[in-house]
């Protein structure tokens, strides 16, 4: 009986390392770029993509417009990774548009530019 | 042992009295079903899923947050905070190409000064342990020019927050903000947002301590 109170609590530990474990992996995971843009970049890009998000009218210079596909046919996508990684300022444009490395990983970077292209329904064209 | 006696009493009084106060503030706050809306107990949102399901903010950090006096009247008088709503993503309204945002309601609680008070009180008590206190330096003698620089020029803060009546929507008001806020959670939170909230929309943004004390002291000023 000792033996069995023992394992069935051993059983009901590792049941519960096991359910933290699967919640620290839930979690960690990456969020879908449609997420993360909505809650990230439409506040000043718009629902959109069109720069008129609900911040727009109080910002000095306006949010880009991810739906013109001759604005985001210049911006190659290292650039624009690089935009949202480190700010506006990482890329000579406005410091109004920050830095998301703290929220946002690599790997959800490069979804949100993959994104943007189909926001655009267009690619980079180098000059 | 008539002396010992008394002294005992009034220990037990004294000890007493203060939990006794406590429980009365923790009783208003589930009465009044504050843990309908608010997240009274940690861990804060971990996904997106959860920010959109945020009806109210977090208040399991509230001592740490909030200054006692302006809980004390929100808790009687509550206002708008979030011009947007809470998470503002749930109240976007596109019209054609464009946002606009639908006004949020009002906390729905007014208390009456004797339960707000008890309510602040227990709020005060729910701190975070980990955060400093004391990294806030305020002086009356700061540079607002040199913070006004910083936060609307360089920092552009009034793109998300409005402030001295005019910016964005999808971030709290700074209007009388530093009644608000406690300047050392400020600092906390403008050093790395995440930490109080991992799914923010405050972006993380690298600031000096010069830098720092310039946006904590602005902040303080605006009552």
């Amino acid at each position: 009986m000792k033996t069995s109170g023992f394992s069935k609590f051993s059983a009901v530990l590792l049941a519960a390392a096991l359910f933290q474990m699967f919640g620290m992996t839930a979690s960690a995971s990456a969020e879908s770029a449609d997420d993360n843009y909505k809650l990230y970049c439409v506040q000043c890009h718009g629902t959109a993509g069109t720069g008129k998000g609900i911040n727009a009218p109080f910002l000095a210079v306006a949010p880009r417009n991810h739906s013109s596909a001759p604005d985001m046919s210049q911006l190659s996508d290292d650039n624009v990774a690089l935009a949202i990684k480190e700010g506006g300022s990482a890329v000579g444009k406005s410091t109004q548009m920050p830095a998301w490395k703290s929220v946002l990983t690599d790997p959800e970077i490069h979804d949100i530019v993959k994104h943007l292209r189909k926001m655009c329904k267009c690619e980079y064209v180098k000059k | 042992m008539k002396i010992r006696g008394i002294a005992t009493f009034l220990l037990a009084l004294f000890l007493a009295v203060p939990s006794a106060f406590a429980a009365d503030g923790a009783g208003v706050v589930k009465a009044g079903k504050c843990d309908s809306c608010h997240k009274m107990a940690g861990p804060t949102a971990k996904t997106i899923a959860e920010i959109k399901a945020r009806k109210a903010p977090d208040l399991f950090y509230a001592g740490s947050k909030f200054n006692k006096d302006w809980l004390v009247g929100f808790l009687q008088n509550p206002t708008v905070i979030r011009p947007a709503g809470t998470v503002y993503l749930n109240n976007i309204k596109t019209t054609g190409d464009t946002d606009t945002a639908t006004p949020p309601a009002k906390c729905a609680s007014k208390l009456s000064a004797g339960d707000a008070a008890a309510a602040a009180d227990y709020l005060m008590t729910l701190k975070d342990a980990k955060m400093k206190t004391g990294v806030a330096k305020i002086d009356a003698g700061f540079s607002k020019a040199r913070a006004k620089m910083l936060i609307i020029k360089t920092e552009a803060c009034n793109g998300c927050h409005e402030i001295e009546g005019k910016g964005g929507i999808s971030c709290p008001t700074w209007e009388g903000i530093g009644k608000r806020l406690n300047p050392d959670w400020v600092y906390s939170f403008v050093s790395h947002p995440q930490y109080w909230d991992t799914k923010t929309w405050m972006a993380k943004r690298d600031l000096d301590e010069d830098a720092m004390q310039l946006i904590v002291n602005y902040i303080a000023s605006q009552k």
